[in-house]
């Protein structure tokens, strides 16, 4: 009896110390275990294979970054952070990266993850017989090795200096999933996803709530607060925030199109707006090839006539940040000159009378109320500097097609917020790559290009990045008008939701106050 | 009677084939190509030309039209190529929630517009009367959507009595399961009440002109009695009509409904079907729904014959 009193209050002490120790470390915002949270996402989430969906939307991206883990992640100021891969290091190329994995990982369903497992899912993506969507993103990677139990080799077709932070999101290629359950479920694997995420996958009602239930055995379990994940597809703007108003869901995905609610939100103490000012931006593409896009005054009239602010206001209350060059605030690359053309409606009206010729084109636009109102707006813009552009409205699914074939004049497209801006950057203005829509080449372009892409040091990539921006801003072959930015609204009890890279909204890590 | 049925049935035919035959080329002559929708941006002319063949899309449309035809008849209606559910599986997920819908909202509707309908037939002329014809046909203009929204702030933001989204299996709990049906299935009933309002009342008030009724009066019959035993049944022909016809609107409207209050119906489905260009669950949901349209039209006039023996004997 008195032994177990000493004992008792001996571990009381320890309590105490280590409960003053763990007040001190703790941050201003204390992190609280438990607790479940409900999402609200524009979509219903089509499944998670690979070879069934080719591309994951936000929503599948917002179940996947639970249910799957990443070689790497990207902490907040995006930098590379071990995940599945305790460290990584290259060839003087840049074309060999090797990764140790981590040891003692296990897929939800028992199967051990190890270099076996990593180089299965990549095989499979890869193979042609499985004509997968999924393997356009990656045709960089040659092939993949495993030497031992918990070494991967990525052999890599061109440089890629960045690589380990373009394997930083659980998107189609870089979740890792269970070889035993693809191979046991077949068909019925797109529903029943499988794994080394801090969530299971508990039940999924087609159309309406997936639930998620914390991981026991989770590698980096405290770290994860929640004890179940609720997400369910609202794909009405207004209901799914009048649904966060009345508490049926604590977050919920938006963007600017219900630029409305956003600025509600922002001005309600009880919600919070989460943002994130990604790179990229939305652009636009000009077919060179074509009159009167082949003369470079025409485009530059074109870019000079454009006033981004009024169709900021136009389009979304002013929410929409200005684009002059392709990487955004959230990149890297910092420009002191970005090379972007001034908004001058004179200068434009001089530019086409001096082309002599009356400036007639069509632009591709998609058949949504967004798209149309895009399309009128610029329409308007460009009737003022004199040029006449007639909207060609088509479905969101032809304009890749179309692109691809160079069957347009003028098309809208988008570079998507990423790591690293080579892959876009070199797929769309590398002379002869089926992305460079604009049918434009230019040498020296090239050599930036590949500069770019095969140097190691930042500030000199930068200097090739703005170097490029200067070049097609003159050159007008492509034009950008808006920065991406990816929203999230919550109560304002959920804290510690990361960085929304990429426009991924990751709740695994996040809590309730 | 097996006749009557035996007829309208074989009438059935031809238009059930026009159904498919509609479906079918609507799906086809959707702008975009099937083989690039799967194989995705960067599907390369060889990769496009091969799964073409392999899907049949290179034969000639009327061939593509009979085997597809050929395989609905054996139970195929093929499989989405996103997520690998069969489409009869994909509907018979959908399928409860979207008849739940449906089965209230045509509840809710008759339980607003009947006693309204007898009401102001029975003092046709009144203030009452008038005053409910006029708001019949405002309601009549009131958009879903529109309903929709402002039912989503008056009872779950402002009151907060009732979810504004959602869904819970009836089986799992029934209580709640009708939780979330109160919102959406009242969104629809006030789309629905006024047709059946105003074609009850002007049915009613020409029978209440009938001779017989004037005996019933001079009987001695309560009014009440007149009103529902001998009044209503007649007068309710032109109601089972509109309601046949209202279960083919309430899946047209259904689909705006389930998006907004996210019901996962069969109305969802084909939205989801037509974003992803998931042509092959569009087909299918879009000649099931039709088919289901169709029959229920062939019940009505079934209903017809049992509440008019005229027709029954085709004298009508």
């Amino acid at each position: 009896m008195k032994a177990g009193i000493r004992s008792s209050s001996l571990a009381r002490i320890f309590l105490v110390a280590g409960f003053s120790v763990a007040l001190s470390a703790m941050p201003a915002n204390a992190q609280k275990a438990g607790g479940n949270i409900t999402v609200g996402l524009e979509l219903d989430i089509p499944g998670f294979d690979p070879l069934k969906v080719g591309v994951y939307d936000t929503a599948a991206l917002t179940a996947s970054s639970a249910l799957f883990d990443t070689l790497t992640t990207l902490d907040a100021s995006g930098k590379p952070q071990p995940k599945l891969a305790l460290s990584w290091s290259h060839s003087e190329d840049f074309k060999t990266w090797t990764f140790k994995l981590r040891p003692g990982v296990k897929f939800h369903d028992g199967t051990p993850f190890n270099a076996e497992a990593f180089k299965a899912n990549f095989d499979r993506q890869k193979d042609p017989a499985n004509k997968c969507r999924c393997a356009f993103y990656i045709s960089n990677v040659n092939n993949i090795q495993a030497p031992d139990e918990l070494t991967v080799v990525f052999n890599l077709n061109d440089p890629s200096v960045n690589w380990p932070s373009l394997n930083s999101y659980a998107n189609q290629n870089a979740a890792v999933h269970s070889p035993t359950a693809w191979k046991a479920k077949g068909d019925e694997y797109n529903r029943n996803p499988v794994g080394t995420g801090p969530y299971i996958l508990k039940s999924w009602t087609a159309g309406d709530r997936m639930i998620l239930e914390k991981n026991p055995d989770y590698w980096d379990k405290d770290k994860v607060y929640f004890d179940r994940i609720t997400l369910k597809p609202l794909p009405d703007a207004q209901s799914r925030f009048a649904s966060l108003q009345s508490g049926e869901v604590d977050l919920v995905w938006d963007d600017e199109t219900s630029a409305d609610n956003i600025q509600k939100a922002q001005k309600d103490p009880k919600l919070t707006v989460h943002t994130y000012a990604g790179s990229g931006a939305a652009v636009y593409a000009l077919n060179t090839k074509t009159p009167p896009f082949d003369d470079v005054r025409v485009r530059q009239a074109l870019v000079m006539a454009l006033d981004r602010k009024k169709m900021s206001q136009a389009i979304t209350n002013g929410l929409s940040r200005p684009a002059s060059n392709p990487y955004g605030d959230g990149s890297w690359v910092k420009c002191k000159d970005d090379g972007a053309l001034p908004e001058d409606l004179e200068k434009a009206k001089a530019l086409i009378k001096d082309y002599g010729k009356p400036v007639e084109f069509k632009m591709l636009v998609t058949a949504t109320p967004r798209g149309r109102t895009v399309g009128q707006v610029l329409q308007q813009l460009w009737k003022r500097a004199g040029a006449n552009m007639e909207i060609e409205q088509v479905d969101q699914a032809t304009i890749p097609p179309r692109a691809f074939m160079r069957q347009f004049q003028l098309t809208p497209w988008r570079i998507v917020d990423t790591a690293d801006p080579d892959i876009q950057m070199y797929a769309n203005f590398k002379t002869g790559s089926p992305v460079a829509l604009a049918n434009y080449s230019n040498p020296e372009l090239d050599k930036l290009l590949e500069h770019a892409r095969n140097t190691p040091d930042t500030a000199q990539r930068i200097d090739d990045y703005c170097a490029i921006s200067r070049l097609i801003n003159k050159e007008a072959i492509w034009f950008w008008t808006f920065q991406n930015t990816y929203y999230a609204i919550s109560t304002a009890k959920v804290k510690g939701l990361p960085k929304m890279y990429s426009g991924v909204i990751d709740v695994s890590r996040a809590w309730k106050e | 009677m097996a006749f009557f049925v035996a007829r309208r049935l074989l009438y059935l035919l031809p238009v059930l084939i026009a159904v498919s035959l509609l479906t079918f080329s609507i799906a086809s002559l959707l702008p975009g190509d099937l083989a690039y929708t799967i194989l995705g941006d960067q599907a390369t002319p060889e990769n496009v030309a091969a799964l073409r063949a392999e899907m049949g899309l290179d034969q000639p449309i009327w061939w593509r039209y009979i085997s597809w035809l050929g395989n609905v008849l054996q139970g195929d209606f093929g499989r989405s190529f996103r997520t690998g559910q069969t489409v009869l599986q994909a509907v018979a997920e959908r399928l409860p929630v979207s008849i739940e819908l449906m089965l209230l909202a045509q509840l809710g509707a008759l339980a607003i517009g009947v006693p309204l309908a007898i009401v102001c037939a029975a003092r046709s002329g009144s203030a009452f009367d008038r005053f409910m014809t006029g708001s019949a046909f405002g309601m009549l203009s009131v958009p879903t959507f529109l309903s929709a929204i402002l039912l989503i702030y008056l009872f779950a933001v402002e009151l907060r009595w009732l979810p504004a989204t959602g869904y819970v299996p009836f089986g799992e709990d029934p209580l709640a399961n009708l939780r979330f049906f109160v919102l959406p299935s009242l969104t629809l009933a006030l789309a629905e009440w006024p047709g059946i309002m105003r074609v009850l009342r002007s049915d009613m008030i020409a029978t209440l002109q009938e001779d017989y009724i004037a005996l019933a009066k001079a009987k001695g019959l309560k009014p009440a009695r007149i009103l529902f035993v001998h009044a209503l049944k007649p007068s309710s022909l032109t109601l089972v009509t509109i309601t046949g016809i209202n279960i083919g609107r309430l899946i047209g409207g259904a689909v705006i409904v389930e998006t907004i209050f996210a019901l996962p119906g069969l109305g969802r489905l084909l939205i989801g079907a037509i974003l992803t260009r998931d042509l092959i669950i569009l087909q299918g949901v879009v000649l099931l729904v039709g088919a289901g349209f169709v029959l229920m039209n062939f019940v009505v006039d079934l209903l017809y014959a049992v509440l008019d023996p005229r027709i029954r004997h085709g004298h009508a």
